[in-house]
């Protein structure tokens, strides 16, 4: 990586009494990329983008922006706002004062305030609501406001607290392009936390997975969706089928893997991850096929048909194995047309090349 | 053939329970009569007995409670005495209120009850306890003071009993508050100073003037601390009005009883407008 990060965090571990809410963190953020937190609710992620504004303090490890060490700066020091996931708009002032709030605690003349609330306002397309109070607006209006109002201080980076979650399904959609606009025009980093993974992975350039207070993985979506370091990554960022590994044994550079349901597996020795007591086999269900028969090459399970989800231009064909577990194929709108066919519970086929499945170290729990 | 069934009223369903229609009937006469026959008598056209016999309309009994000089002056008085003791019950709520919002300190609910207790307890405890304080402290103000400063006893008194309740309300009202609003404003540049007066006083403003309200109405009518902490010259009007009844009730007493019910019911009227404006926002 040749630019130098726009945030550095190092090490950061955050305790609340001996609940351990972050473990031992580090990452950078690159300038003008957008970087999601993305876990599950009580990963910490919350906490970690706070300790970046400095609404909270680390436990141990450090902050540093722009290359300043912030750990000690408070909050109203930073060069780094947030967008709240309440959005907290000042419900006394109008559009136009709470973009301008800002611009007035570090003293701007007037004049150079309006103009800069005006362009704020134009870029977050509210130019005709500056006047209008906060209850008067809609709630994807008044979150245009708080990044309005966050935008105009010109910051560093721009934090995100679950940006999308308060909105209804349509205009969150809508509102996750927007954000991507918006960020491309202002060219600010952004940091976003959520829990969605659709949301971070349509939006982000890179993804920090986190669970249970660590790092799990830190990647582009691309490369998650493909190469996941573990099987809570693979389960977390998008539809994965999954067999359990009972034993495996090496011989020359091959690995042979024994499942409950699959005939052996055989893979090079390469996939092994370095550490791995116990494994999982994956597979994403677009690599699933479907036949009635049973194919001359690949990997196969027998099962029933079961539930068909239509999804438009495709569908989530469910296949139930033996011994009462279900594995899922993505099926295209014509095969899923002869699908339907099919009586539910005719025995069908699904299979998949050996080489489309990863080779994950399983959950330690 | 299906019979024709009637709902049966249920158990709250007052507009249907004659029962239950009665006895509210009964209980709005038991409540306002009496205020009702104040006010009306407050017209009767009799020197005597003026609540006994009605002997004609007439509104003399209003002129002679205005021409009234130590009446007006006891008026006077009450009015001042709300007004200052407003002022400070709502400042010492507000600091109060804030305090016991924002921090967490050891003996809270100690303290928090310490705040209570002037609500609870009886007032003519309270009345005996000031009297005896502010003589035992040497704290007299001299009665021939000039005319604010005569009355500081009773204003002492009235900030007592008075600012527990705007501390409640304001409490109240800075309870729903959202803390990301401070957060965002901190976040912005602002410091802990403007934070305080640019979110959390407007946050707050509903609260303060329920809470200014409800202390001037509650120090309008109070009479049984007023009259342990009063001296001859301060008299307030309920002492006066308390005085005037001992000889005989006047109608000259109901038409100034009249102007303070009136008065009270301008001021609490606002005060509900106030709080309901609180609760109808977030």
């Amino acid at each position: 990586m040749s630019e130098k990060p726009i945030i550095s965090v190092r090490n950061i571990t955050k305790r609340f009494g001996s609940f351990t809410a972050l473990e031992d963190i580090s990452f950078d953020i690159r300038p003008g990329e957008i970087f999601a937190l993305l876990g599950p609710s009580g990963c910490g992620k919350s906490t970690l983008l706070r300790i970046i504004a400095g609404l909270e303090t680390a436990t141990e490890g450090d902050v540093i922006i722009g290359g300043q060490d912030m750990t000690d700066v408070p909050a109203n020091k930073r060069p780094v706002n947030m967008v709240f996931q309440s959005y907290a708009v000042f419900p006394h002032m109008t559009v136009a004062q709470n973009v301008a709030y800002g611009l007035k605690l570090e003293r701007m003349p007037k004049a150079e305030i309006a103009t800069k609330v005006e362009e704020a306002l134009e870029q977050v397309h509210l130019a005709e609501f500056s006047h209008r109070m906060p209850d008067q607006l809609s709630g994807g209006q008044r979150q245009r406001v708080a990044l309005a109002r966050a935008l105009v201080k010109r910051p560093r980076v721009l934090l995100l607290d679950e940006p999308l979650s308060a909105l209804d399904a349509k205009l969150r959609d809508a509102m996750r392009l927007e954000l991507v606009h918006l960020q491309e025009s202002v060219g600010v980093s952004f940091v976003m936390v959520t829990h969605d993974q659709s949301e971070a992975m349509a939006m982000a350039d890179r993804i920090a997975v986190l669970k249970d207070g660590k790092l799990r993985q830190l990647d582009s979506p691309t490369s998650l969706y493909l190469n996941p370091c573990d099987q809570f990554v693979a389960d977390f960022i998008g539809r994965i089928n999954m067999f359990d590994v009972t034993s495996h044994s090496r011989s020359g550079d091959k690995v042979i893997l024994q499942t409950a349901i699959l005939d052996p597996v055989t893979l090079p020795a390469s996939a092994l991850p370095d550490s791995h007591e116990t494994l999982a086999l994956a597979v994403r269900p677009e690599r699933v096929k479907i036949s009635t028969k049973r194919p001359a090459k690949g990997t196969c399970v027998h099962g029933q048909l079961g539930d068909v989800a239509f999804q438009g231009d495709s569908s989530i064909v469910e296949i139930v194995l033996p011994d009462g577990g279900a594995i899922t194929a993505l099926a295209s709108e014509a095969q899923a047309a002869k699908l339907m066919k099919l009586e539910m519970g005719s025995e069908i086929c699904a299979y998949w090349q050996p080489e489309d499945m990863l080779l994950l170290p399983a959950n330690a729990t | 053939m299906a019979r024709k069934r009637r709902d049966r009223a249920g158990p709250f369903e007052y507009s249907r329970k004659l029962s239950l229609r009665i006895s509210f009937l009964l209980a709005s006469i038991f409540l306002y009569a009496p205020i009702i026959v104040l006010i009306v008598f407050s017209f009767n056209n009799s020197r005597r007995g003026g609540n006994v016999i009605w002997k004609g309309f007439t509104t003399k009994y209003y002129g002679k409670a205005f021409n009234n000089d130590s009446l007006i002056e006891a008026f006077t008085n009450t009015l001042a005495i709300a007004f200052i003791s407003t002022i400070f019950a709502v400042l010492l709520g507000a600091m109060t209120a804030v305090v016991l919002w924002r921090f967490r300190f050891p003996f809270k609910p100690v303290f928090e009850g310490m705040v209570a207790m002037p609500i609870v307890i009886p007032e003519i405890c309270m009345g005996v306890s000031l009297a005896v304080f502010f003589s035992s402290f040497g704290l007299y103000v001299p009665p021939e003071s000039p005319f604010p400063l005569n009355l500081t006893n009773i204003i002492l008194a009235h900030i007592t009993f008075s600012f527990p309740f705007a501390a409640m309300i304001i409490r109240t009202r800075l309870s729903n508050f959202n803390r990301e609003m401070e957060e965002a404003a901190k976040d912005l540049g602002a410091t802990e100073f403007q934070v305080f007066r640019d979110i959390l006083i407007p946050h707050m403003k509903p609260g303060l003037i329920a809470g200014a309200l409800l202390a001037f109405t509650l120090s309008l009518d109070d009479f049984v601390i007023t009259f342990f902490t009063s001296g001859p010259n301060t008299v307030t009007f309920p002492v006066k009005v308390y005085s005037m009844v001992r000889f005989s009730v006047t109608p000259e007493i109901n038409a100034a009883s009249t102007i303070l019910i009136l008065i009270t019911l301008l001021v609490t009227a606002l005060a509900m407008r106030f709080q309901s404006f609180e609760e109808g926002d977030k």
